[in-house]
């Protein structure tokens, strides 16, 4: 029984492998064995960068007879990105689980249906840690002489430290699943919590150089801290070295924890899997209506479905968050910038409104939220065709919310841009126009990608925002045409002046905007009605 | 109200609708039976103007739908068979969509939505994500926002599925009043003995074409609609 319940754990965790979600059906052999390879290269390049990190660390610490500490700082490391990527699935797992009434209704004790979820999210979590670990062991190897007791832990360590993943990962889903019910605006939290932790993991990495350095520089110092704080690493890095007693004692830390979770949650599995969370239930108040128009209503409709979408707002929306902090860093390093910029282009400091502007336009193409929005109709597709409303309404709603979410924060950073690079008064015109044109273009070139590729028969809205060709066309497309226009510049520098270039690039994209915008109104009108 | 003239609709090398005509008068409640397949949801997208037609013509109220579909989607309002609404909005939010885009003035929407609301007893989760609801909920909403404009011609893909035995009730009581005031009913089911109890006329459509039509009484006459239905599935 129980290794029935382990072998569809495993199936349901590796699915992703074996079945094209997009496509609704199995993957062929080929695709399997390409997919395989395609995360494998994934989890090297990422193992890659551990190598380098761990280079780094291990041979002066080894040499400093630290290489425990070594050890122990790679393996927190390697709990960490366990536990980000295993805290998801053990919520999903434990708490969203859809066949746990299913096997509940089955003979199988609850203690071993919880056995076999934990299952699924041990392995993410060792497959999770392993691409530090296996670069970690790798460098260890080279510059540390270990015995076959040595050798022996060494290869068992991971193992038993990712049983102290998936302890720490069912705690915090634990707090995700009681964090989720209770909160109320719970998709803008999302985003907020995923451009922190962008910002964080972005800070981390800058600072990674810097934090090797004061480890290398206080070795002493931080290995009396991992002693002291993270007691269990402490032997776990003894344990790497040979160290019997020591990998019994890393070992007997972790496996007492985890029993205690275990036994909480086997008490708990079944209220837990059979409670109907729900959400925090508001309760209807009658209020005063404000009619809206059939336009605003629309409009008003398309912004909702944009703000209840996490997964929409951060893959489609990010240039409307990154313009206005462009603008803030504009304002308080603009002088340091533009010294910069003229020290890189002496003699060509005209061009700096040019890359101003190009600079917009680029951070403008991330917001690409026209490029899916036909797509996400998805089922909902028969209320719009129902309704009296005709496809030109629909469609000007989707242009209007991309135009609106855009315009506003490109205007700020516009703002900004002239009041620290303060341009001559034509060029300071051109650069608003030049911008708005090609952020329309872009609005009209996402919708109309959209209108040939829609994908309407989706389960899940990851496959209509991030695997779609019309979102990547929009993205990359306005880049490639920046970077286009970019080096049309400076084939024709010799006899347009950046002035004069900018106004020919502003009446280009306003006539392709207005062009991609008349093919929306009449051809993509027409597609939208037959879809 | 609704008049179906020839109505054809093929699907690569399939006839999902053959020549399909059928006429409702205001008043009447028009039951559509067929076995699966038969091309009921196809007709009925049609007639709502969901589904782009071949041939024929689909007029509400003498207005053509391929001429001026916004005006005859006016006069409609439709239920389809599967209620997949607007999960990001609340209930409320549903429904204010909807009368703001029928016009429906803010006094007027409000007393529909207290009276129907209260019927289908939804009223305390009208402030609930769609998300959130069952499917007999989504059902009760998706009617409340059908009735809310005051439709001339209700469109129905099998409206009892997922609503439990009092809705079901109070929708065809509402189903009988309509057609009291004057408006006309056309619904697909399964269920031939609501069918048989609910319709003042039938039509009964087998691979796409109309195999018989006509008041109640007049196609099941002695016997009843079910055995009527089961003697033309197995004669043609």
């Amino acid at each position: 029984m129980i290794r029935a319940l382990f072998k569809k754990q495993m199936m349901e965790v590796f699915s992703w492998i074996f079945y094209d979600r997009k496509a609704g059906k199995t993957r062929s052999k080929k695709g399997i064995i390409g997919y395989v390879i395609l995360y494998l290269a994934l989890f090297a390049f990422l193992g890659v960068i551990f190598f380098s990190f761990a280079t780094m660390l291990c041979e002066p610490l080894a040499e400093a007879g630290f290489a425990w500490l070594y050890f122990a700082l790679m393996g927190l490391l390697a709990v960490a990105l366990g536990v980000f990527g295993g805290v998801f699935n053990t919520f999903a797992s434990l708490y969203l689980a859809k066949d746990n009434d299913l096997l509940l209704s089955m003979p199988i004790p609850p203690a071993k249906i919880l056995a076999a979820r934990l299952s699924g999210v041990y392995a993410i979590g060792l497959l999770y840690e392993l691409i530090v670990m296996i670069p970690a062991l790798i460098v260890y190897f080279i510059h540390v002489r270990v015995g076959i007791l040595g050798i022996l832990f060494t290869l068992l360590i991971p193992l038993v430290l990712s049983v102290f993943v998936l302890t720490l990962s069912c705690i915090l889903g634990w707090v995700v699943a009681i964090v989720s019910t209770r909160l109320k605006n719970k998709n803008i939290i999302t985003v907020i919590l995923s451009l922190v932790f962008l910002a964080g993991y972005y800070y981390l990495y800058s600072q990674a150089y810097a934090v090797i350095g004061k480890i290398l520089a206080n070795p002493d110092g931080i290995a009396e801290s991992v002693r002291s704080i993270f007691y269990p690493f402490y032997h776990m890095g003894l344990a790497a070295g040979g160290n019997a007693l020591s990998m019994l004692i890393f070992t007997a830390i972790i496996g007492a924890l985890f029993c205690i979770v275990y036994l909480v949650l086997s008490k708990s599995f079944l209220r837990i899997a059979t409670e109907n969370r729900g959400t925090a239930k508001t309760k209807y108040k009658e209020k005063a209506v404000k009619s809206k128009s059939v336009s605003g209503a629309l409009l008003h409709k398309e912004l909702r479905r944009f703000l209840s979408s996490p997964i929409y707002m951060l893959n489609c929306g990010l240039g409307i968050i990154l313009m206005p902090i462009a603008a803030i860093a504009l304002l308080i390093k603009g002088n340091d910038l533009l010294e910069m910029l003229s020290g890189m282009f002496e003699g060509l400091e005209n061009v700096i409104p040019l890359l101003a502007a190009a600079a917009i336009c680029i951070i403008a193409s991330m917001n690409d939220l026209t490029a899916p929005s036909v797509s996400l109709e998805g089922k909902n597709l028969w209320i719009v065709q129902s309704l009296p409303v005709t496809a030109r309404q629909a469609l000007t709603a989707k242009l209007k919310l991309h135009l609106i979410l855009t315009i506003v924060p490109a205007a700020i950073l516009t703002l900004c841009v002239e009041i620290v690079l303060k341009p001559s008064v034509v060029l300071g015109i051109l650069i608003p126009v030049a911008v708005l044109a090609f952020i329309l273009m872009g609005a009209c070139l996402g919708l109309l990608a959209n209108l040939k590729m829609p994908n309407l028969k989706w389960a899940n809205e990851t496959v209509p925002v991030k695997q779609s060709m019309a979102v990547t066309i929009a993205l990359f497309g306005g880049w490639i045409i920046v970077l286009a226009l970019g080096g049309l510049y400076f084939l024709c520098r010799s006899f347009l002046s950046p002035t004069l270039y900018l106004l020919v690039v502003s009446v280009l994209l306003w006539v392709v905007a207005l062009v991609l915008l008349r093919r929306v109104m009449t051809k993509g009108a027409a597609v939208f009605e037959s879809l | 109200m609704l008049k179906i003239e020839h109505l054809t609709k093929t699907y690569g090398e399939k006839k999902a609708v053959d020549d399909l005509s059928l006429h409702i008068q205001p008043g009447e409640i028009y039951g559509f039976i067929g076995h699966n397949g038969a091309g009921k949801t196809t007709t009925i997208k049609a007639v709502c103007g969901i589904l782009r037609y071949d041939s024929g013509e689909i007029t509400v109220n003498g207005i053509s739908m391929k001429e001026n579909p916004l005006a005859c989607k006016s006069a409609i309002a439709y239920i389809p068979d599967n209620p997949d609404l607007y999960e990001f909005m609340t209930g409320i939010g549903y429904l204010n969509f909807v009368g703001d885009i029928f016009g429906v003035s803010a006094e007027k929407r409000q007393e529909k939505i207290r009276k129907y609301a209260a019927e289908f007893e939804l009223t305390a989760d009208l402030a609930q994500p769609i998300s959130a609801y069952s499917h007999g909920m989504k059902q009760k909403l998706a009617v409340i926002a059908a009735l809310i404009h005051d439709p001339k011609l209700i469109i129905m893909d099998e409206p009892f599925v997922g609503l439990d035995p009092k809705a079901s009730h109070l929708l065809k009581g509402l189903m009988r009043e309509k057609c009291d005031e004057g408006a006309a009913i056309f619904f697909s089911t399964h269920v031939l003995e609501v069918a048989e109890k609910l319709c003042d006329k039938v039509a009964i459509i087998k691979n796409g074409r109309l195999i018989k039509s006509g008041t109640m009484e007049d196609v099941k006459g002695d016997t009843s609609l079910e055995n009527v239905f089961l003697e033309l599935e197995d004669a043609q």
